[in-house]
C-alpha cells in the first residue's frame, strides 16, 4: 500500500487513507457487499436514464425519473408545510394517501395482533378450542384476504371499513396460527414444573406460554404485517377511497404513469423500511432474548 | 437462513411439517363444525334484513351453483383460473430455479443481485399491477406477468438459501474426487437444494394463487376472481360467496393433497438430515 501512496503522490495518499478509513469503519466484507449490491441499481438507473434520452420505450410506459420525482412535488404543491400534511389537509394529496395507508396498518395491527395472539394462545393451550378454531382458520387462510374484498364491499361499502376488514382478516388468522404453533412448541416440562411449584393457570400463561411462544409470535407479527400490507394495497385498489393502493390504481386509469411509479416505489420503501429496520431486528432480538432453543442461523 | 427469512418470511422447514401434522383432524370434529357453521350461517341469514344482499342462506348459495353449472359458467371460470395458475407458476418456477442456483453458486453474483431482488420482492405483484395495466391493458398478458412476477421471487430466494446451506465439505469432497463444475451442480447442489426447491415451489404457487385471484378481479378477465367481483357488482351475493368457497376449497385441496405431500416426500427423499 505504501508503494501506491508514494507513486500517486499526495492526492492518491489521501484517497488511499480515506479508503482504508472507510474499510476499517464499515468492515471489508460489508463494504464489498454494499458496492456489489449497488451495481444492479446503478445499471438500472443508467438504463432508465438512457431510456429517457433515447426513447426506446415511450415516456407513457416508462416515465423519466425527473417526472416521477416531479409528481411528488406536484401532488404536494398546494400543501401548507408539515403542519398541513400532518393535519391531513385536503390539499396534501400524497401525504394524505401515505398517512391513510399507514394509519390503517397501525389500526389493524393494534386491533388484530392482540386478538390473534390471544386466540392463538387459547387454541394452543386447549385442544378442544383448537379442534374447532383450526379448520376455520385453515379455510379462512385459504380464502386469501383478497377474495374477501367483494363481500366486504357488499357489507361495508367502499372505504375505510372494507380495507380495514381485509387487513384485519389477513392479520388475525396468520397471527393465530403462529401463536398457536408457538404455544404448542413449548415443552410440557416447563408448564408442569410451574404447576408443581404451585403456580396458577395464569402463572403458566404469563411465565411459560407467553415467553415460550414469543419468538413464534414475533415471527408471526412480521409475516402477518407483510401479508397484511399486500392485502391492504389490493383492498385499497378495489374497495378503497384513499391510500396508496387507491392512488396508484386511479393514476393508472388516468394514464398518469409517473404517479403510479411514485406510488409503487413508496409502497415498497415503506414495506422494506418497516420490515428491515423494525420487524426483523425485533424478531432477531426476541429469538435471542426469549428463544428456548438456540438455533444457529 | 437469513436469506430465506428475508425472502419469504417463513420459518424453517419445520413449519410445513407441523402444520401438516396439525391438519390431520378427526373427521367427526369436521362434521360437527360444518353443521355448526351451517346452522349459525342460516340463523344469521334468516335474522337480518335483505339476506339476498348481505348474507344469502347456504341453500341460496348452493342453488346459485346449480344455476351456474347449468349455464356452464362455473366449470369454464374454474378452468380459466386453474390454467392461469398452472402456466404462470410453471414459468415462474422454470425461471426461478436456475436463477437461484446461479446466485447460490457464485458468492459475488449473489452479493450483487441480492439487494435488488430484495427490493423487487418487496414490491408486491399486486402493487405493480397498475403499471402493467398501463403497458398491456386489461389482457391475459397482464395477469400472466403479475403471476410470473409474484411466483419468481419466493422460489429464487429459496433455491439460493438451499444452495447456500449445503455443507461446503460435500462440494469439496466431490471436487477432490475430480468432479467437474457441471457435475457438482448436477450431483451436489441441485439434489442438496431439493428440499428448499420443494418448499419454495409451494410458496411460489401459494403467492401465485393470490395473484391470480387479484389479477382477475383487477383486469376483469373471466375466472373465479372475476366471478366474485362481478357478483358484487351485480348484487348477486350468493355468487360471491360461492366463488369464495370455491377459492378456499380449491386451495385447500391443492395445498393439502398435492403440494404438502410433495414437499414432505421431497424433504424425506433428499433432505440432508446429518449435518
Amino acid at each position: 500500500m505504501s508503494d501506491t501512496i508514494a507513486k500517486e503522490g499526495a492526492a492518491g495518499g489521501i484517497l488511499a487513507s480515506l479508503s482504508i478509513a472507510i474499510q476499517t469503519r464499515i468492515g471489508r466484507q460489508k463494504l464489498r457487499k454494499i458496492i456489489l449490491g449497488s451495481i444492479p441499481f446503478l445499471v438500472l438507473f443508467v438504463l432508465w436514464q438512457m431510456n429517457t434520452a433515447f426513447e426506446w420505450l415511450p415516456a407513457v410506459f416508462i416515465p423519466p425519473l425527473g417526472d416521477v420525482l416531479g409528481a411528488a412535488i406536484t401532488l404536494q404543491e398546494d400543501c401548507v408545510g408539515i403542519g398541513g400534511a400532518l393535519a391531513m389537509d385536503n390539499t396534501c394529496l400524497l401525504t394524505n394517501h401515505i398517512f391513510s395507508s399507514i394509519g390503517r396498518v397501525i389500526l389493524a395491527a393494534v386491533i388484530g395482533l392482540p386478538l390473534g395472539i390471544g386466540a392463538g394462545i387459547l387454541a394452543g393451550m386447549n385442544r378442544t378450542v383448537s379442534r374447532y378454531l383450526e379448520p376455520v382458520g385453515v379455510f379462512a387462510n385459504s380464502i386469501s384476504g383478497i377474495a374477501w374484498i367483494p363481500l366486504a364491499i357488499v357489507w361495508f361499502g367502499v372505504g375505510w371499513m372494507t380495507t380495514l376488514f381485509i387487513m384485519l382478516n389477513t392479520i388475525f388468522w396468520l397471527m393465530f396460527f403462529n401463536a398457536m404453533l408457538g404455544v404448542r412448541g413449548v415443552a410440557k416440562v416447563y408448564e408442569q414444573s410451574v404447576l408443581t411449584m404451585g403456580g396458577s393457570r395464569w402463572d403458566v400463561i404469563r411465565h411459560v406460554y407467553l415467553p415460550g411462544a414469543m419468538p413464534s409470535i414475533i415471527t408471526g407479527m412480521r409475516i402477518s404485517l407483510g401479508f397484511g400490507w399486500r392485502a391492504l394495497i389490493a383492498a385499497e385498489m378495489i374497495g378503497g377511497d384513499s391510500g396508496l393502493g387507491f392512488m396508484i390504481f386511479v393514476s393508472a386509469e388516468e394514464f398518469k404513469i409517473e404517479e403510479v411509479f411514485l406510488g409503487v416505489i413508496i409502497i415498497s420503501l415503506i414495506y422494506m423500511a418497516t420490515d428491515r429496520y423494525l420487524l426483523a431486528p425485533l424478531e432477531k432480538w426476541t429469538v435471542e432474548r426469549w428463544g428456548l432453543i438456540w438455533k444457529p442461523t | 437462513m437469513q436469506q430465506r427469512n428475508d425472502a419469504t418470511g417463513t420459518q424453517g422447514p419445520g413449519l410445513g411439517w407441523r402444520i401438516n401434522k396439525l391438519l390431520q383432524l378427526d373427521a367427526m370434529n369436521l362434521v360437527i363444525l360444518v353443521i355448526a357453521v351451517y346452522i349459525i350461517w342460516s340463523v344469521i341469514s334468516a335474522l337480518i334484513d335483505n339476506p339476498a344482499r348481505y348474507l344469502p342462506s347456504p341453500i341460496a348459495v348452493a342453488m346459485s351453483s346449480v344455476d351456474m353449472l347449468y349455464k356452464g359458467l362455473l366449470p369454464s371460470y374454474f378452468g380459466d383460473t386453474l390454467v392461469r395458475l398452472i402456466f404462470g407458476s410453471a414459468i415462474g418456477l422454470i425461471l426461478g430455479i436456475p436463477f437461484g442456483l446461479l446466485l447460490g453458486i457464485n458468492r459475488t453474483v449473489a452479493d450483487m443481485f441480492h439487494p435488488i431482488m430484495n427490493f423487487f420482492q418487496s414490491v408486491s405483484g399486486i402493487a405493480i399491477f397498475p403499471i402493467i395495466v398501463v403497458w398491456w391493458g386489461n389482457s391475459d398478458k397482464t395477469i400472466f406477468a403479475v403471476i410470473l412476477y409474484t411466483a419468481f421471487f419466493p422460489i429464487a430466494f429459496n433455491v439460493l438459501s438451499g444452495v447456500r446451506e449445503i455443507p461446503i465439505r460435500y462440494i469439496s469432497a466431490a471436487r477432490t474426487l475430480g468432479a467437474s463444475r457441471y457435475q457438482i451442480i448436477k450431483d451436489v447442489l441441485f439434489p442438496g437444494a431439493m428440499p428448499h426447491i420443494a418448499t419454495g415451489s409451494r410458496l411460489s404457487i401459494g403467492f401465485a394463487w393470490r395473484a391470480v385471484i387479484a389479477g382477475e378481479m383487477l383486469a376483469g378477465r373471466q375466472g373465479l376472481g372475476w366471478m366474485i367481483f362481478t357478483g358484487q357488482d351485480a348484487d348477486n351475493t350468493a355468487e360471491v360467496i360461492l366463488g369464495m368457497v370455491m377459492i378456499g376449497v380449491t386451495w385447500i385441496i391443492l395445498d393439502h393433497y398435492l403440494l404438502r405431500p410433495m414437499e414432505a416426500d421431497t424433504i424425506e427423499r433428499w433432505g440432508l438430515v446429518q449435518r
